[in-house]
């Protein structure tokens, strides 16, 4: 009896010392705090904590139940929710089935304009079974391919009553999660407290969490060695190398976005396949992620290799093997013996404009000229969507799920597919991957797929980098996810 | 200098920050990339009726004329319209960053100018011999760094040599007056010390052109006293030039300095301007440009003031 | 001539002028003062620090950087000398006409020139390359946009009170033109002013192109400029400091020796000795 008082005394004093604040130095500011609209990450890194979905991520991306408390695919067109009961906004407000219901047709109707309506594109209905139950028909067999998407920050539930009063969402919260936003003074700071009414019980330890923005890495660095911060995110390699890890903790974990060559198949001599696979052959991969990650990072297929059930690893690829002699052959044979000319648009963040430069070296050797046009952000954004480029080289965000990694890029006409390919076989696999069911017979449609992907070389794929956060050695409990998200900040404390 | 004198030069300005304003109007919108464009990025989830209806909502499917003149309509009434990417009212936004820059550009200007024009006579006056050198060294160190590297390597080598001295976190003059002057210590230091070597520079090279004009041999034949001589009758013409530098760079000052504003994480008009033209948030741009010319104008018309103090021959038609 | 024996007599002058020279060979001959190609990538020799074989130690790419440095030397000497004479044409030249005439032209001229000030320079700089393209040229022209005002308001300031002097008046009354006045008794009197603010400005040009480098504004990879690597540098500043210190030290002795130069030049024109 002694000794579970003494560990229930150490358990209670661990939390309460535990808690306490901790400030993270982060390299962007929020743009809009409407859950429904943002597609900022830097947003979404904020509102991951203040707003909850039906489902949330785990350790390890599996899917995992939030504000449902259970779920059910009785087949493959229905997800039944049961919503969990006393659960409050942080206004007090408890949350019902209307409010599910609510936030959900919010973000289907068009008016709204959210980025999330495209993923619920093929829902039927929504409907409240009873008071604790949600219902989704689909319009394809596609439940478990639409499933993760729950859990995306942009299919938050937000509050009916709330949002009908009036609030502007952009700039007012009001979420169910485990911290709500105290303060925020812009260009400065944010400070998330914690919301004493959550849920999950002993979650959040901390008691407040402070986000400084710090857009420079170096002053990030710096103010972690001057003790301004706690902790702060690390971009470089070579940074985060400076930090000793008897002093510090290194949190670091694999990134599921992946570094692209973007070719527009419509402009000679892309529109041969032939010459965009033979590309393939000239590109030292390990030699990129050596110069530019300094080796932090991971060579990657159609999808990251990481993801056994799904991906075709790089191994499994000829294309992948370093092999300039047999680039210029198959050059040669589609008629370019002497190489070509082309330009690579791309801009100057998270390392784009150095992976330009060793791609411009390495295909240089095999006869082909690459013009860097290195462009302003905004002006990217403007000739990506326009398709207004040979070659573009940036960052895709990817996942676990291979059709949410493949749709809207590749199929004809798909939504981000600014390459312009068409190819009906990929269309076809396209479409059976999201419509079957059985786990093994979409492994063989993906495969396929992934196979035609690297033959066809719509897109070059390069590598995924590894990302870090560093903090004072007081800081534990904290987890990195591959899809970068900071959620597990509610098992965060400070001894 | 008149009453009638400012207030002609203020009617006579009008022009110049309504042609700034416009010349800037005209180039953020003609870059490529609009702020729908940055909102959508590279998700692209928007159908192309949708995009046209955002479009309508910003008011952006307007030919540029009309847009330019129902922006100067609102403005004229003091509405400065909402932050297109983050929907904060901009008068707010501006309003809560002008302090920071204010504050920067002040002790800046203050630490340059006290040690600048010190350190310019002293040269000047001891020409050619070692303490000359030696600042001129100084002052070539000074302008011939770039702002993030003096800012980078004040940072690399302060970080973690003193123990409770915060080289981050910004805050207001009104909250805490320590850690507010403690957040400021380097950056303005930093700013102040670049100022101060063209400063130096200025007012060494104007010292001695004032130096050897007629009227200071005469006076020196006379038997005035050197110290005099300096201070009395040298210095005084000598301050013109380096009034015209310090009111250049005071005006870029108050433009914000981006790249100390972002190295030191504080939260000014640079950064906000920075970050708006990244966005192409057009009401920040355009009321944060609008607002800096019409301090840089002001400022002017106070340098002109100034040149009339110090030499009373200049007259100001 | 016996002012040119003098300024040889400093030790000071002779080492600008051989730094001069050699900076001027190595910005007509890079080729010939390259140890390797700036452009070769050896993957083996990533981030080393100085050695025998490579003098300023290596860039992330295993790219030697004593010949980047080199080949940066051109690149920037162009960009910045360019971009100030002609700010330095334009503006001294409006800065003449404004401060002698004063009254309208100058209210005119003035408030254009702070319009311009008033022009964020990132937004100038953004516009240019945006509409006509990421080249040298332009490069040369954005900055100097930027540095024409100064000019002209610093010799305005100068002009003002020069005009005021007693042969200034003199000679007014004695009929001579306006322009031999400007050219012959003003100009040489704000001279000191001149140089001083022309090689002040020639070293804030090579620290502009640097800035515009950072934006990705300046001179498309993978060539190098002076400016561009001590902008990539910063990066690695607490890691491998060598990579920012070799082509800021070759900036800061180039504006050095311009500096000297420029004193001495002063000291050569000026009309009482």
């Amino acid at each position: 009896m002694k000794r579970l008082l003494v560990a229930v005394v150490l358990f209670a004093s661990v939390v309460l010392l535990a808690s306490g604040k901790l400030t993270i130095a982060v390299d962007v500011e929020p743009v809009g705090l409407d859950p429904h609209l943002v597609t900022a990450f830097a947003s979404h890194r904020i509102l991951e904590n203040v707003y909850d979905g039906l489902l949330r991520f785990g350790e390890n991306l599996e899917l995992l139940p939030n504000l449902a408390e259970s779920y059910e695919i009785p087949d493959p067109y229905t997800i039944v929710f049961r919503i969990r009961q006393n659960v409050k906004f942080h206004d007090g407000r408890p949350l019902t089935v209307e409010d599910v219901i609510f936030s959900f047709k919010r973000i289907l109707d068009p008016e709204t304009k959210s980025p999330a309506a495209a993923f619920y594109q093929d829902v039927d209905s929504i409907e409240a079974v009873d008071e604790r139950t949600v219902k989704f028909k689909l319009k394809k067999p596609m439940a478990s391919a639409i499933l993760p998407n729950f859990a995306g920050v942009n299919s938050s539930i937000i509050s009916k009553k709330f949002f009908e009063s009036g609030k502007n969402l952009q700039l007012e919260t009001n979420g169910t999660g485990p911290f709500y936003l105290a303060e925020y003074v812009a260009g400065n700071y944010i400070v998330l407290k914690k919301n004493p009414y959550y849920f999950v019980q002993g979650q959040p330890v901390l008691d407040e969490i402070k986000f400084v923005f710090m857009p420079e890495e170096l002053s990030r660095v710096a103010a972690l060695k001057n003790r301004d911060v706690d902790m702060a995110k690390i971009s470089e390699p070579l940074n985060v190398r400076q930090f000793s890890a008897d002093k510090y903790n290194i949190f670091k974990s694999a990134t599921l976005s992946y570094y692209l060559i973007g070719i527009n198949t419509t402009r000679k001599p892309f529109d041969d396949p032939r010459v965009r696979n033979a590309l393939n052959y000239a590109i030292n991969r390990d030699a990129i992620v050596k110069t530019v990650a300094f080796g932090e990072g991971v060579v990657t297929g159609p999808m990251h290799p990481s993801i056994k059930v799904w991906a075709l690893p790089p191994e499994e690829f000829e294309e992948y093997k370093y092999n300039p002699a047999k680039a210029k052959e198959l050059l040669a044979q589609a008629g370019y013996p002497s190489g070509f000319e082309f330009s690579i648009v791309t801009s100057a963040r998270y390392n784009f404009d150095k992976v330009a430069q060793v791609i411009q070296a390495q295909l240089a050797q095999i006869g082909v000229k690459v013009n860097i046009e290195l462009v302003e952000w905004g002006i990217f954004i403007k000739r990506w969507r326009e398709s207004d480029f040979d070659a573009f080289i940036s960052m895709n965000s990817g996942s676990m799920e291979p059709d949410i990694q493949f749709y809207r890029h590749f199929k004809t006409g798909g939504s981000t597919n600014v390459f312009k390919f068409s190819n009906p076989k990929v269309d076809e696999l396209l479409e059976l991957g999201r419509s079957t069911v059985d786990t093994e017979k979409r492994k063989q449609i993906y495969n396929e797929l992934q196979r035609l992907l690297v033959k066809e070389s719509p897109v070059i794929f390069l590598y995924c980098a590894n990302q870090f956060f560093v903090a004072d050695r007081s800081v534990e409990g904290f987890k990195l996810l591959p899809n970068e998200s900071l959620i597990f900040l509610r098992e965060t404390y400070k001894k | 200098m008149t009453l009638g004198y400012v207030l002609r030069r203020i009617i006579v300005s009008v022009p110049t920050v309504l042609l700034v304003v416009l010349m800037v109007f005209v180039a953020i919108h003609l870059v490529p990339g609009t702020a729908v464009d940055m909102m959508l990025g590279t998700q692209n989830y928007l159908t192309e009726d949708q995009i046209r209806q955002l479009y309508h909502q910003y008011g952006l499917d307007k030919p540029l004329v009309v847009q330019y003149f129902a922006w100067l309509k609102n403005t004229l009434s003091f509405n400065f319209g909402v932050s297109l990417r983050t929907g904060k009212p901009v008068l707010q936004l501006i309003l809560s960053r002008l302090p920071v820059t204010l504050e920067l550009a002040a002790l800046s200007m203050a630490i340059a100018l006290t040690l600048g024009i010190v350190l310019g006579v002293v040269s000047a006056v001891k020409r050619n011999g070692f303490i000359d050198d030696i600042i001129k060294v100084f002052s070539l160190i000074g302008i011939s760094s770039p702002a993030f590297w003096i800012g980078s390597i004040f940072i690399v080598l302060f970080s973690g040599l003193f123990r409770g001295f915060n080289i981050f976190g910004y805050v207001p003059i009104d909250r805490d007056l320590l850690k507010n002057l403690q957040s400021m210590l380097l950056p303005s230091l930093t700013l102040g010390l670049m100022i101060c070597a063209q400063i130096v520079r200025v007012t060494r090279a104007s010292m001695l052109d004032v130096l050897r004009q007629e009227y200071i041999k005469t006076a020196m034949a006379k038997g005035v006293s050197r110290t005099v001589l300096i201070f009395k009758h040298a210095l005084k013409n000598a301050l013109i030039p380096v009034v015209t530098v310090s009111g250049i760079q005071l005006g870029y000052l108050i433009g914000g300095t981006i790249v100390i504003e972002n190295l030191f994480a504080l939260p000014g008009l640079g950064r906000l301007l920075l970050q708006a033209v990244n966005e192409r948030d057009y009401p920040v741009v355009q009321s944060i440009v609008l607002f800096v010319a019409i301090m840089i104008v002001a400022l002017n018309i106070l340098i002109d003031f100034v040149y009339t103090l110090l030499d009373p021959r200049v007259e100001l038609k | 001539m016996k002012t040119l024996r003098r300024i040889l007599k400093k030790p000071l002058n002779i080492v600008a002028i051989v730094l001069i020279f050699s900076i001027v060979s190595m910005a007509f001959f890079p080729k010939f003062f390259s140890t390797h190609d700036p452009l070769e990538m050896d993957y083996e020799s990533i981030l080393e620090p100085p050695s025998r074989k490579h003098f300023f130690g290596t860039d992330q790419f295993g790219r030697d950087m004593y010949s980047r440095c080199v080949h940066g030397v051109q690149k920037s000497v162009v960009v910045a000398f360019s971009s100030t004479s002609i700010a330095c044409l334009f503006g001294t030249a409006l800065g003449l006409i404004s401060g002698y005439y004063g009254g309208l032209l100058d209210l005119l001229i003035m408030r254009v020139c702070d319009s311009f000030f008033a022009f964020p320079t990132l937004v100038l700089a953004l516009f240019i390359v945006a509409l006509f393209g990421n080249s040298l040229l332009n490069l040369i022209i954005a900055i100097a946009i930027v540095y024409t005002p100064i000019f002209a308001r610093t010799i305005r300031g100068s002009v003002l009170s020069v005009k005021e002097n007693l042969f200034v008046k003199a000679s007014k009354t004695l009929g001579s033109s306006d322009l031999r006045i400007m050219l012959f008794h003003v100009l040489p009197n704000v001279s000191s002013i001149l140089i001083v603010t022309f090689t002040t400005n020639l070293s804030t040009a090579f620290l502009t192109e640097a800035s515009l480098g950072f934006l990705g504004l300046s001179v498309p990879p993978p060539q190098p400029t002076l400016g561009g690597l001590v902008a990539q540098a910063t990066a690695f500043l607490a890691t491998a400091p060598w990579m920012a210190l070799f082509p800021g030290a070759i900036i800061a002795l180039i504006v050095l020796s311009l500096n000297v130069l420029g004193d001495a030049l002063r000291d050569l024109l000026d009309p009482k000795r």
